[in-house]
């Protein structure tokens, strides 16, 4: 049965993952105007929903296996995005509103050469060294601080929550020279490419697609190690692994920084797809959105994040341009339906089908096995009379 | 010198404007023929009823006889002005100075004549005699309008301005407010003319006023620093620092910047200077001590709800935000009640037929004024706590109720509720902030020296206490108090023992909305109320929870104190309010590697 269950899973993805990496590209590089055609605003959609895929896997990561809940998991996300876009901004060159060889908010704050920290950030290597060293320092360190005094369960999701606001009003300000309120954007070459193009934006989405289905492989093979056991161990009783004489609180750090490097790696492919990263993208409330995605999708599964990103994010558009004064509600409303109804979320529910199922047999059972009980029971009379 | 007067002015015409009143109105005739001068509107409604007063009158015919005078006449007639002290000299002398005053030539006499500020389709308007107060009429009654540009002005040059001006100084320091009269006397204090010592001495000895006494000796002191006499400047300077004279702090830095200065004047100016810095670093000390505290009580106020329903119940309320804005709301409408009413209608993009669906609600207005108005906020405080409280139990019995088990997911659904509400605040009331107006009891500030308590920070702080209290109350002396302490320990063994856990769960979330909408009508007060405006605070709220310690209600007040007066004290030292809060958050974190419970972690031998 579980095996089954197994291959089934493996099957679908396979076939998912066919279709999004190879049959949507291909379709979208047919000429437009033909019956294939897939267009540029979808592939650029869809490169958009696996992005926030990564951050959903990097949640559900946390808080689906390890018992986690970090609202703050967009911060690394962010950061992520704004390593990329440090370099993005270097390859505008002279073409910004200034033409000038500095970024264009530089110029505008009074700048005349680049700072020293932007200097490194012209080569790709060194930007990309620093989406996985800057989030991945910064959440080594404050695991580190909160695992080691053992905050955990709602003091851990309040205190990440406090650490993104305060990065986010940190971003907020000028004085950091990474682009205050507006951020980064106009974005127009990545390795020399024309980032309008739609070939670069298939390539970019198809990079995005593979990351993913290499994030859900790595993950799955991860909570089938022993580590993964232990992970989930921790999520279910964590007194229980510290006195079997794990350290919890290094698996958890451990898990804290992978989650903070899944989700970065996330925000580094969504800036190009997007052009454009602004400090609002750290607010308390994208980090809860991702949350939502893995609680719609199913926590503790590695389909139900990606499925949530998807689907809740596909609803919100469509909600947005169907019914522009109702989405929050319809999305609020969601979210309420879900918490109650569904809690294991859309993965769960041909569980919980088969479930009420169950039960549904178990009743009509019951009055089948009592009606046969009775009329045994009044053959026997009828034997001992005679 | 020239004088505001036309050549050719005869004695008896000049006469004639001092008694035009009992001349009848009919006998003037406008000449034909006007000079085009200087464009200046600057008259006052005021005076066509102005002339009842008996002393007005005279005042009015001096003021004329002033405007027609020549040279050391004019002088004499000015100082004279000097000494009515009278509201009327004033406006006067400023529209002269400014080319507003017009002389009307006539046959026989000038008159002297301001413009009222009203003008018709022609750009012309009434004309006002100074000298009586009266409207210029022609023979059959009808009042006379001119345009300005027709008339010709007053005429002033830079003598008789600057004598004006001195008239107009003088007056202001017999002006019956002390706040005119400070500001005057602080005026001459910083003009650093010494012939204005006598001046202010001389109004220092009629004073009574104790807070416009402190302004004349400080004034005196100042004009004093620029004698040439070296003992007049120390004991200036000695008194500049006993009084804590932060206005002279710039000239006594100037002052000791100068070149030949007596060695000994030199030190009591140092000596004088470290004096008033003390001075400034207290008062600011006092200052960030009095915001930090009222910054902590707003922090308590929207705090002490999520005590209750986060702390105490577990719930990690994300609609709390969205409970203060119903709060603030609820103040809204109940200004608009006590004013012209409030309406609103929403549609829905559905629709039945031809008929699109869509709710609205007007209520009337009281068009309540004064005192009755304002007033408002003393009904508004309950309400919002009653509405809030309303929402609470709705939610609780809809949503939360089934979440108790699982806290975590508590925080998705009631997220979910703050999205409903916020969006449900923007289709009632609209997307940008509304207008709420504070009763003007609680606008303005006092002063104590020289540190400013505004009116509303005062309020804020005296309403955290009493809402402190009362919340304490509440929970130790009542029963539900103690209903609701024992289900929150432990929820089974209450129902267990016959509490009825239901009921005591919906009152307690109940109590912690309508706390929360208390806040929000008090945040209505001191900032924005838009749909959003919960956003705001939640962050703030939750770290003020947790570090004061989960499930303390005392430990919710010492943390928001320390974390308010903390955030103020890192904004006041680093010069900037984002980077205090950063730091504050910061430190926060680092707090909780200390104490990760909290400042008042609550007991248990449980480990989870």
């Amino acid at each position: 049965m579980r095996r089954q269950a197994t291959n089934l899973e493996l099957w679908s993805v396979a076939i998912v993952a066919f279709v999004m990496i190879i049959v949507l590209p291909a379709l979208n590089a047919t000429p437009p105007g033909s019956f294939l055609h897939v267009s540029n605003f979808t592939i650029n959609l869809y490169g958009k929903y696996l992005c926030y895929g990564l951050l959903a896997i990097s949640v559900d990561l946390l808080w689906g296996y390890t018992g986690l809940l970090s609202l703050g998991q967009a911060l690394f996300f962010t950061l992520g995005g704004y390593m990329m876009g440090m370099h993005l901004m270097r390859m505008i060159g002279d073409l910004g509103q200034y033409h000038k060889p500095i970024p264009d908010f530089l110029v505008f704050l009074g700048w005349n050469s680049l700072p020293a920290f932007w200097k490194p950030f012209g080569s790709f290597s060194f930007a990309l060294l620093m989406v996985l060293l800057l989030p991945g320092m910064l959440a080594l360190l404050f695991g580190f601080l909160a695992f080691r005094s053992r905050i955990r369960g709602v003091y851990f999701s309040i205190l990440t929550q406090a650490l993104t606001y305060a990065a986010m009003l940190l971003f907020f300000r000028n004085s950091l020279l990474m682009g205050g309120n507006n951020g980064f954007t106009d974005f127009k070459f990545i390795f020399g490419y024309d980032l309008r193009e739609p070939a670069t934006q298939r390539g970019l989405y198809i990079v995005t697609a593979l990351t993913v289905l290499l994030a859900y492989l790595g993950c799955r093979w991860l909570s089938r190690t022993k580590f993964g056991l232990v992970q989930q161990a921790i999520r279910d009783s964590e007194n229980r692994v510290l006195f079997s004489g794990y350290a919890a609180g290094n698996y958890k750090l451990f898990v804290f920084v992978l989650a903070a490097l899944i989700g970065s790696i996330g925000g580094m492919l969504f800036v190009p797809q997007v052009g454009i990263i602004n400090p609002s993208e750290m607010g308390p409330d994208k980090s809860l959105e991702a949350v939502v995605w893995v609680a719609v999708g199913g926590r503790g599964t590695l389909i139900g994040p990606i499925l949530g990103a998807f689907g809740v994010n596909a609803f919100k558009s469509w909600a947005t341009r169907a019914y522009p004064d109702l989405w929050q509600i319809l999305l609020g409303a969601l979210f309420v339906f879900v918490t109650l109804f569904m809690p294991k979320g859309l993965v769960g529910v041909p569980e919980q089908l088969r479930g009420l199922k169950k039960r549904f047999d178990a009743r009509h059972n019951k009055t089948k096995t009592k009606l046969a009980v009775s009329v045994n029971a009044s053959t026997e009379e009828l034997a001992k009379t005679e | 010198m020239k004088t505001p007067v036309i050549k050719g002015q005869s004695a008896a015409g000049r006469k004639n404007t001092l008694f035009v009143k009992k001349r009848p109105a009919g006998t003037i005739c406008v000449p034909g023929r006007f000079l085009p001068l200087l464009f200046a509107v600057m008259t006052f409604c005021s005076f066509a009823n102005a002339a009842t007063e008996s002393n007005d009158s005279v005042v009015r015919q001096l003021l004329a006889k002033t405007l027609l005078s020549e040279d050391a006449e004019q002088q004499t007639n000015l100082s004279q002005l000097a000494d009515t002290g009278s509201k009327l000299v004033r406006e006067v002398l400023t529209a002269w100075t400014r080319d507003g005053v017009y002389i009307l030539e006539t046959n026989d006499a000038k008159i002297p004549v301001l413009l009222e500020d009203q003008t018709d389709a022609d750009g012309k308007s009434r004309a006002i005699r100074i000298a009586d107060g009266q409207f210029l009429k022609d023979d059959k009654g009808q009042e006379l309008k001119f345009a300005s540009i027709d008339l010709t002005s007053a005429e002033t040059d830079m003598k008789l301005r600057g004598a004006i001006q001195q008239v107009l100084d003088s007056l202001a320091l017999s002006d019956p407010s002390p706040e005119v009269r400070r500001s005057a006397i602080l005026k001459m204090g910083n003009s650093g003319k010494e012939k204005n010592i006598p001046v202010l001495q001389a109004r220092q000895e009629k004073e009574a006023n104790a807070d416009v006494k402190k302004s004349l000796n400080e004034s005196i002191a100042l004009l004093q620093l620029n004698s040439s006499d070296a003992g007049v400047q120390i004991s200036a300077m000695r008194k500049l620092a006993s009084i804590n004279s932060i206005g002279s702090l710039d000239n006594l830095k100037h002052l000791a910047t100068g070149s030949n200065l007596n060695p000994s004047v030199l030190h009591e100016t140092k000596i004088a200077i470290a004096a008033i810095e003390q001075h400034i670093w207290w008062v600011n000390f006092w200052g960030t001590i009095f915001r930090g505290l009222s910054l902590g009580s707003i922090l308590l106020v929207v705090a002490l709800g999520l005590a209750i329903t986060f702390g105490l119940m577990g719930v990690i309320n994300m609609a709390h935000g969205e409970m203060i804005a119903v709060g603030a709301y609820t103040c809204y409408v109940t200004q608009n009640i006590f004013g012209s009413g409030f309406g609103f209608t929403v549609n829905l993009p559905f629709s039945v037929g031809a008929r699109q669906l869509g709710f609205g609600m007007h209520l009337p207005g009281l068009n309540a004024t004064g005192w009755f108005y304002e007033s408002y906020f003393l009904f508004a405080l309950p309400l919002s706590f009653i509405t809030a409280a309303l929402a609470g139990m709705v939610i609780e019995r809809t949503v939360i109720r089934f979440l108790y088990r699982r806290p975590l997911e508590s925080l998705l659904a009631t997220w979910g509720i703050s999205l409903v509400m916020q969006q449900c605040f923007r289709m009632v009331f609209g997307a940008n902030n509304v207008q709420v107006n504070s009763p003007s009891w609680m606008l303005g500030h006092f002063s104590a020296n020289d540190v400013l308590f505004g009116y509303n920070r005062v309020f804020v702080i005296a309403f955290a206490i009493v809402i402190v209290i009362g919340t304490w109350l509440l929970l130790t002396k009542t029963s539900l108090g103690l209903l609701i302490r024992a289900v929150m320990q432990n929820r089974n063994m209450a129902s267990c023992v016959g509490v009825r856990t239901d009921r005591v769960n919906m009152m307690t979330f109940a109590f912690g909305s309508g706390l929360a909408g208390l806040a929000g009508s008090f945040l209505s007060q001191i900032g924005n109320v838009g749909p959003s405006m919960g956003q705001d605070h939640i962050v703030n709220a939750f770290m003020t929870v947790v570090v004061g310690g989960v499930g303390s209600i005392v430990g919710t007040v010492y943390s928001a104190v320390s974390v308010g007066t903390g955030d103020q004290v890192l904004q006041q030292t680093t010069g900037s309010p984002v980077a205090g809060k950063i730091i504050m958050l910061v430190l926060i974190i680092l707090f909780l590697q200390w104490k990760p419970g909290g400042l008042f972690a609550t007991r248990s031998r449980n480990l989870d």
